[in-house]
């Protein structure tokens, strides 16, 4: 009996040594399909603790990034921004692939973080308050960047992007790239190839590429002559100084009546 | 010279002991022939080796060295086991089912299904009389119930050849009763038994042949009645006899060697007693 | 007493295979274990999942969604783990002990038919369990989007659906059901099945039910680094002590790799699974299936019973 159960052990190895070049492969394959992304090493485990890391290792991984969250959500209402990123960076390493916390943790970085920021009574000299919001701004930046990186083929990560670089970065060139790319995306909205443009028209040394572009736009049809669209022809006309003759007409808005 | 029923020729049990060096004997170069249609009882103290055999002739253990089989065809065999019916000591079957449920159930592991299985089922549940108690579950089944479903799940599958580990142990007079008086039936019928039990009692009432196995080994071996009458006395049971027949009886055996022993009036036995005051029967 | 023919020889011819045999064994199983109370985690499951949906609400629809999906998807996966595990490592000791195994192998049984009935019956007893757990799954799913759908409606001046409303309802939708799940759910169940074919060779090594659960429980946290080790010992090796190296040929060798069919953290999170890769990790996990119970039978065959 007892050697039926040394040859099982050695069946057992046998197997395993078959099996371990396939099992390698198809780990690779899974993790070229955005699964296993991960991070679970000796950091981690310092971050969220052994049994949190031990819950994480058995398969309970989305639960334990799902605690954080709400970790993190309670930090935030107890405005520790400290406890707030350490938590994020914790979560979105447990779960890169739901965009959902790379768009959060970028929203508390990017707008309730620096807002607290530049309110704060605590530091009276504006100097660093514009400092300290202009960090935050850029911790928003970075999980954003690397939510794409993580989810390429999801469209909204991108819009957020757009939208931090649009209002809060004011970096309109950088803008202008990332809608380009969004409109790649299968499901994304139409209105960012227009924003693209917008964007490109503030981008010094664009104006004739975004120009050219808002013509193009414009040629498509009625349903494109939307107000801002044809605000900004007629801005970039003027600017570049295009000819009367190869202008496009764009009629002033209407002014609406006068109240009594 | 038909096929016997059981044969089992020189067979050698060895058990190793985790971390000693020597073997235990189980089973000692045995020898044995069960003829068809006897019911052969196996006795031995504990330890002797009994269960051994039985789940080596059932195919459940291998030998180490020797071979045993049924009606021919050895028991490492699986389809040798078409030809017997076991029940095993204390069994507890599955609780859950009813007593239908669980003889169809192994029904099935012999391969009877359908219509077939169904009116088997019945006609097995009307020879051990549980057939009222066919719908209930075996868990409220007692003692004797459960014994009695064992022998009708022995004999699903019409087998030639029975073997019964302690089938009354525990079980009350009157049901023990109607265990033994199965056997004989099945007997009768010509269906081979071979029963282990404790209570010898029982075994000189309806054994034809026994072996007697001690620490591995057949000691004595043959027909009940060849081993255990006293060879040189005889007993006379006699109905109606007035003082003056037996002192006429006493006169005729004074004048010969031999000599009365004893005179007593012959005792029924406590069993037919109790199961006739307490109504059974 | 009744007329039963004289006895004659067997009634039955014996088929060296039937499917009739391990059949009956494995629904008796199925039934076995469908009475033990075994069975009623799954209520506890239930009541995990429901109250888990209540107290999250001031996170984003969007946020509960995707935590209302782990909490469930994560205890589907637990609870079909464990009674995987604690169902099968009970099968052959308690039918030792009972001594039915010994009725069962005294009629014309192949061991192989037993084992492979037994195995059988288990994995139905999953496949209903979660089943009823996804039913579940689905129905509360169901009713926490109907509860968003309204929510987001009530606010709406009454008759006004703008176009921003249905993208909204829209959203809601896409996020709850997704066929993605499936693949998920049933690479759930692979698993679960797996650690049951595991737990019956175990089981055939050893006989006690609280051996045999504790090894699983060990090997199924080991199998989840497996790939640890695997990367090491394919990859880098240099500076390593040859003790460091045979120990982790040991763990690559003999564990599997249980982290291949956790995938339904990153489906649950959207991550798409292409029918390639699926049917190949569908196949592995078949693989490492059979081989288990072939091996497990291989040590069933000579045990002394």
């Amino acid at each position: 009996m007892n050697r039926r159960r040394i040859i099982a052990v050695l069946m057992l190895l046998a197997f395993g040594a078959a099996r371990l070049p396939f099992e390698q492969k198809l780990a690779v394959d899974l993790r070229a399909a955005h699964f296993h992304g991960a991070r679970l090493d000796l950091d981690m485990r310092e971050q969220i603790g052994q049994m949190a890391f031990l819950a994480a290792l058995s398969g309970f991984r989305a639960l334990v990034a799902d605690g954080l969250f709400l970790h993190a959500y309670t930090a935030w209402e107890n405005v520790e921004w400290g406890r707030v990123k350490l938590d994020y960076d914790a979560v979105t390493a447990l779960q890169p692939r739901c965009e959902l916390f790379w768009q959060t943790a970028a929203w508390q970085m990017a707008y309730n973080a620096s807002a607290a920021a530049i309110n704060d009574r605590k530091q009276p000299r504006e100097a660093l308050r514009l400092k300290a919001q202009r960090e935050y701004f850029k911790l928003g930046e970075d999980y954003l960047l690397r939510g794409i990186a993580n989810n390429p083929e999801k469209p909204t990560i991108y819009n957020d992007l757009g939208m931090l670089y649009r209002e809060k970065l004011q970096d309109h060139c950088k803008a202008a790239e990332i809608y380009r790319r969004y409109m790649k995306i299968p499901g994304a909205l139409t209105y960012g190839e227009r924003f693209s443009v917008y964007e490109l028209a503030q981008c010094p040394g664009h104006e004739r590429e975004a120009y050219e572009k808002l013509v193009e736009l414009y040629n498509r049809g009625e349903n494109e002559h939307l107000p801002t669209l044809l605000k900004w022809i007629s801005t970039l006309q003027d600017k570049l100084n295009i000819p009367a003759d190869k202008r496009i007409n764009i009629p002033p808005p209407s002014v609406p009546p006068a109240k009594p | 010279m038909s096929t016997p029923a059981i044969s089992i020729q020189n067979l050698t049990k060895e058990y190793s002991v985790p971390f000693r060096r020597e073997r235990v004997t189980a089973v000692k170069d045995l020898s044995l022939t069960v003829e068809p249609g006897q019911v052969y009882g196996l006795l031995g103290p504990n330890g002797s080796g009994k269960s051994t055999t039985m789940k080596i002739v059932l195919g459940l253990v291998p030998p180490t060295s020797g071979k045993t089989e049924i009606f021919g065809r050895d028991s490492v065999e699986v389809d040798s086991r078409e030809d017997v019916g076991f029940l095993p000591e204390n069994p507890y079957f599955y609780k859950y089912l009813t007593g239908e449920e669980t003889l169809h159930f192994y029904g099935k592991l012999c391969g009877l299904k359908g219509a077939k299985l169904r009116d088997r089922a019945r006609e097995l549940l009307r020879l051990v009389g549980l057939e009222e108690a066919a719908d209930r579950r075996l868990g409220g089944y007692s003692k004797g119930m459960l014994q009695r479903i064992g022998l009708a799940q022995a004999m699903v599958q019409e087998p030639r050849l029975l073997v019964l580990d302690e089938p009354t142990a525990g079980v009350d007079p009157a049901g023990s009763r109607e265990i033994r008086d199965l056997i004989l039936d099945f007997k009768k019928r010509g269906i081979t038994v071979l029963l282990c039990s404790h209570l010898l009692g029982q075994v000189q009432e309806i054994c034809d042949r026994i072996g007697i196995l001690h620490r591995g080994v057949l000691i004595r071996e043959g027909r009940l009645d060849d081993l255990i009458s006293i060879e040189n006395q005889t007993e006379i049971i006699l109905e109606n006899a007035s003082p003056e027949l037996l002192g006429e009886i006493q006169a005729l055996i004074a004048k010969t060697p031999a000599r009365v022993l004893d005179q007593r009036k012959p005792h029924t036995t406590l069993e037919r007693y109790f199961l006739d005051v307490t109504g059974s029967q | 007493m009744n007329a039963l023919p004289n006895a004659l020889p067997s009634a039955t011819r014996h088929q060296y295979f039937s499917f009739a045999r391990i059949g009956a064994i494995a629904s008796n199983t199925l039934l076995e274990l469908i009475r033990l109370k075994v069975f009623y985690f799954i209520l506890i499951f239930a009541l995990v999942m429901i109250s888990s949906s209540f107290f999250l609400v001031k996170l984003s629809f969007q946020a509960q969604f995707q935590v209302l999906k782990d909490v469930a998807l994560g205890a589907m996966s637990i609870f079909t783990w464990l009674l995987a595990v604690l169902s099968t490592a009970m099968l052959l000791p308690k039918d030792i002990e009972d001594r039915t195994l010994y009725t069962i192998l005294a009629k014309p049984v192949p061991r192989f038919e037993y084992l492979l009935g037994k195995l059988l019956g288990v994995l139905l007893l999953l496949f209903v369990a979660l089943s009823l757990m996804s039913v579940l799954f689905v129905v509360v799913l169901y009713a926490k989007q109907q509860s968003a759908i309204a929510e987001l409606t009530a606010h709406a001046a009454p008759g006004a659906m703008s176009a921003q409303m249905s993208a909204q309802i829209q959203d809601i939708l896409s996020q709850t059901f997704t066929w993605n799940l499936v693949p998920g759910i049933i690479f759930i169940y692979l698993k679960a099945a797996l650690c049951a074919s595991l737990t019956l060779l175990l089981s055939t090594f050893a006989s006690s039910t609280i051996f045999t659960i504790m090894v699983s429980v060990v090997l199924y946290i080991i199998g989840h680094v497996q790939p640890i080790a695997r990367d090491y010992i394919m990859h880098n090796t240099q500076g390593a002590s040859p003790a460091m190296i045979i120990y982790l040929s040991l763990i690559s060798l003999l564990i599997p790799d249980l982290t291949a069919f956790s995938l339904v953290d990153d489906i649950a999170a959207g991550t798409a699974i292409s029918t390639i890769l699926f049917v190949k990790t569908a196949g592995m996990g078949a693989v490492y299936i059979v081989v288990y119970f072939l091996v497990g039978y291989f040590v069933f065959w000579a045990k002394e019973l």
